[in-house]
């Protein structure tokens, strides 16, 4: 039977990605798990393996141009099979005029007619075909680029680089108006020039980095792509997944003190320092093996309960929001967790992230224990069905058996998607979660 | 009832009329000598004639070629003669331009009233007001004199009188090495004057860079100009066709010199004839009218532009800021910065120079770095026989920004012109460096000075 290779989710930021690479040419017999194409995104280049064994029958979509995360982009086939007649569509041509629609209806981005960009007439530059027309938009020069993609081709994340590090066309923006931008990281495209012909001034932006230090009203701050991106999914998460909201107060000493008690004795033995997040996250996993339904998406009429427990962990960054997602949460040690979310923490504040690790996420922990807040609600992670908040934790008074004792409580919110998550499960699954937290001794008992 | 009226005709007054025109204003200008003001009448214009002249002379004199070179010499009648040919002849010309625009000249006294109110008087006694909805002051400046000198116009003399005269001294004392002074100088020394120059600061041009003013004054030296710097004149006296000067040189104490005519070059006051600051309540920032940077005063509707307001006294500052009084008369917000107006000077040679000297951009705190480029090592320079001169740029080491550029030699004042456009577009020394320069000419020096910035000057030695 044929299987059809697609472009992988990217994260829940990544619409799109681009091919840079086919490793594996038609007529090629490929293994699973073997890597076949190289694609990029504007946060990570990453290699794709092959969903199947057989043969690599058809490449419908060729180097260098941009497609939607999912698009099908070859098929595989068992050896001596056809390819299937639907595949069987032209390829994407390299340079048709414009945006073309492929064979699934997909818009597909395409370079617009290629003497448009001036190609210096000592040897062509090497650009991918998206970034060629994201610079012409723009009007950027890309003999002014250095390519970061194989033998120096420019790739769509250098020109966005660019655009974003000010690299704008020298008739724009005058050359220290340029420098300075560059040494400041100040983004041109939405600075006013004043100059002739409205070209950008050095006294531009300095203006511009002077509205953007103050912290004041009536600014205008044009979106960069990953927070035009967020904005987006996130709109769309809220109008398609219908949220419900649930919350309960966790009594925190328990786990705190389970937490202290082991904590110097798992640092001797494993060399790493334990956090409560990575308790918490065991525990979610574990709970999510008693509610299957919360590690689910929703797939045309189908409800998809997922084989893997991934626990995504959202990571603010000063550009944007983030999720890498640890592992088999539910199967894996302590340890583990804690190297794992510790690594992805790190190389996702320096942008490092695979995509696989964006996108394999089953379900979302996000926590602000770290700020003044007692509760809030999230937006689900799309396609994930559930996503769980963590507020400080804060010293409450309440009465045990007719007395005022002092409790350390932290209230736990979840969002879920009440498509396929009823109230009543969401119930038990956070009330199931409060239960294992307030007994650490027994949740994390390897029985 | 205008739009605008100017007063004074000068390279202020004329370019403010001209662009007022062109932009549909209804302008009248008033002048009470003739169109062009100094510049075309009493200093740019006349100078450059007497400058050209006199340095052809002393290239034939000095070429290794032209024979009879020792009989060669310049008929000062002829000079003067053919300088009021060009000045005739640009004059008219203005006066052409103004009337395709339909520009209403009025030859007379403008006197300022009251803001939008000008009272003209004119030659044969009848006055006449007109009224405004703006007005621009470009009235000019005149020679500054020291109090205890008197100018009598043959003895003693300013540049008003200098420019016109056709019998040359034998001695003569020029009193200032500031911009005039040296540009007499140079023009005096190679008609043959023994000229003697006496400067009360420690230095000549102070508002220009060190080596520039080093390498001027070595000119000076080898041209057989004596200079006395920290000189201060203390008296003079007419005796019979001769003038004796006492003046005091910190160094050699109480001097007395003796020479056929003095020229005093002590700078230039703002002319307010017809201007009454105190009546009108027009502010002033000493002798000069204080304006905004938007070239504004303080009375309503009425701007100053030019030598009135004070600043570098030179005919293209005033023109600029004539033509950004009218943007903003037209609702722009426009300002003219000093540091982007190109410095000019004719001596023995030419000074182009334009934004900071050396010492001043240091003196910023910002990290510099100095490129340069003897004329000795163009092509050109070689060519033409006069190798004297260097191009000197000042930078920013970090941005490339061109804080300023000076030099000094053949053709020094239509050189900086490419560096001025390279500051007010912003463009950086790399810049200057890679733009392709005609060979073999005077432009590729500064190439070669941006290049030098760089440390990658193609026609000198390696540095060690």
């Amino acid at each position: 039977m044929a299987t059809e290779v697609v472009v992988p989710m990217l994260g829940i930021t990544v619409e799109r990605g681009t091919i840079v690479e086919w490793l594996k040419k038609e007529g090629d017999p490929v293994e699973k798990g073997e890597i076949i194409f190289i694609v990029e995104t504007e946060k990570v280049t990453t290699e794709v393996e092959s969903p199947a064994s057989g043969v690599l029958a058809k490449i419908m979509v060729p180097v260098g141009i941009e497609v939607p995360v999912l698009t099908p982009v070859a098929v595989i086939t068992e050896p001596g099979e056809e390819v299937p007649a639907k595949y069987l569509a032209p390829p994407l041509e390299v340079a048709p005029p414009a945006a073309e629609v492929s064979a699934q209806g997909v818009q597909v981005f395409a370079p617009a007619s290629p003497h448009a960009v001036q190609i210096p007439s000592d040897g062509p530059i090497k650009v991918v075909p998206a970034a060629r027309k994201l610079a012409q938009d723009k009007g950027l020069n890309l003999e002014a680029l250095m390519g970061t993609g194989p033998d120096g081709v420019i790739l769509f994340r250098d020109v966005e680089v660019a655009l974003k590090a000010g690299i704008v066309p020298s008739a724009k923006v005058s050359t220290l108006g340029r420098r300075l931008a560059e040494k400041e990281a100040i983004p041109l495209e939405g600075v006013k020039g004043t100059g002739i012909r409205g070209k950008i001034m050095r006294a531009d932006v300095e203006r511009a980095i002077e509205e953007a230090a103050a912290p004041g009203l009536g600014k205008i701050i044009p979106m960069d792509t990953m927070r035009q991106v967020i904005a987006r999914r996130m709109s769309e998460s809220s109008v398609t997944a219908p949220h419900i909201y649930f919350f309960t107060d966790v009594w925190m000493e328990p786990l705190l003190v389970y937490r202290e008690d082991i904590l110097p004795d798992f640092e001797r033995k494993c060399g790493l320092r334990l956090s409560i997040n990575d308790l918490l996250i065991k525990a979610v996993a574990l709970n999510i093996l008693d509610f299957p339904l919360l590690n689910a998406t929703i797939k045309g009429q189908e409800i998809h309960i997922l084989p893997e427990v991934n626990m995504g962990l959202a990571v603010a960054l000063p550009s944007g929001l983030i999720v890498p997602a640890i592992a088999h949460a539910d199967k894996i040690g302590l340890r583990e967790i804690v190297r794992q979310r510790a690594d992805l923490v790190q190389r996702a504040r320096i942008g490092k992230l695979s995509m696989d690790e964006i996108e394999r996420g089953t379900f979302t922990i996000s926590s602000l224990t770290q700020y003044d807040i007692t509760y809030f609600t999230a937006i689900l992670n799309p396609p994930q069905s559930g996503i769980l908040t963590i507020g400080k934790t804060r010293e409450e008074l309440t009465l045990v058996d007719g007395a005022v004792k002092e409790k350390k409580v932290a209230t736990f919110g979840l969002s879920v998607d009440h498509r396929i998550i009823d109230g009543a499960v969401a119930a038990d699954f956070l009330q199931n979660l409060k239960w294992k937290l307030e007994r650490p001794v027994f949740t994390f008992l390897n029985l | 009832m205008y739009d605008l009226a100017v007063i004074g005709g000068g390279p202020g007054g004329y370019v403010a009329a001209i662009r007022g025109a062109q932009q549909g204003l209804k302008v009248i200008l008033v002048e009470k000598d003739s169109l062009g003001g100094t510049c075309m009448n009493r200093g740019c214009i006349p100078t450059k004639c007497f400058f050209y002249d006199t340095t052809t002379l002393e290239a034939a004199k000095t070429s290794q070629v032209i024979t009879g070179a020792g009989t060669l010499s310049i008929d000062p009648s002829k000079m003067v003669a053919r300088k009021r040919h060009v000045v005739n002849t640009l004059v008219s010309g203005i006066e052409k331009i103004m009337k395709s625009y339909s520009i209403e000249v009025v030859q007379g006294f403008g006197e300022l009233i009251a803001p939008g109110r000008m009272m003209v008087r004119r030659a044969n006694g009848l006055s006449k007001e007109y009224q405004s909805r703006h007005m621009i002051l470009a009235t000019g400046s005149k020679p500054a004199l020291p109090d205890f000198i008197e100018v009598d116009g043959h003895y003693i003399q300013t540049t008003d009188d200098a420019l016109d005269s056709d019998d040359i001294p034998a001695r003569l004392l020029i009193i200032g090495g500031g911009v005039i002074g040296v540009e007499m100088t140079g023009i005096y020394r190679t008609l043959g004057c023994e000229v003697t120059v006496l400067e009360l600061l420690p230095d000549i041009l102070t508002t220009e860079d060190a080596d520039i003013r080093r390498a001027m004054l070595r000119l000076f030296e080898q041209r057989g100009v004596k200079i006395h710097l920290k000189a201060e004149v203390k008296e003079i006296t007419l005796r019979d066709k001769e003038i004796e000067v006492a003046f005091e040189d910190e160094v050699r104490g109480i001097e007395i010199l003796r020479v056929d005519r003095i020229l005093v070059a002590t700078g230039r006051m703002p002319v307010l004839d017809g201007i009454d600051t105190g009546k009108l309540d027009l502010k002033t920032e000493g002798p000069f009218v204080k304006t905004n940077e938007r070239l504004e005063t303080n009375l309503p509707g009425v701007y100053a532009v030019g030598d009135v307001i004070g600043g570098m006294m030179l005919a293209h500052k005033a023109s600029a800021e004539a033509e950004a009084a009218i943007a903003n008369i037209l609702g722009a917000k426009k300002e003219v910065k000093p540091e982007r107006i190109p410095r000019c000077i004719w001596s023995f040679t030419e000074i182009g120079a334009v934004g900071l000297t050396e010492d001043e951009a240091r003196a910023t705190g910002r990290p510099i770095r100095v490129g340069k480029f003897p004329f000795m090592n163009s092509g050109a320079a070689q060519a033409i026989g006069n190798v004297d001169g260097f191009a000197k740029i000042v930078g920013d080491a970090e941005t490339g920004e061109v804080l300023g550029f000076h030099i000094l030699g053949t053709h020094a004042t239509d050189l900086i012109g490419e560096s001025v456009l390279a500051m007010s577009t912003e463009s950086v020394i790399e810049e200057l460096a890679e733009a392709v320069r005609p060979h073999p000419t005077f432009s590729e020096t500064v190439m070669e000075a941006a290049m030098d910035w760089s440390g990658l000057a193609i026609h000198s030695p390696k540095k060690r």
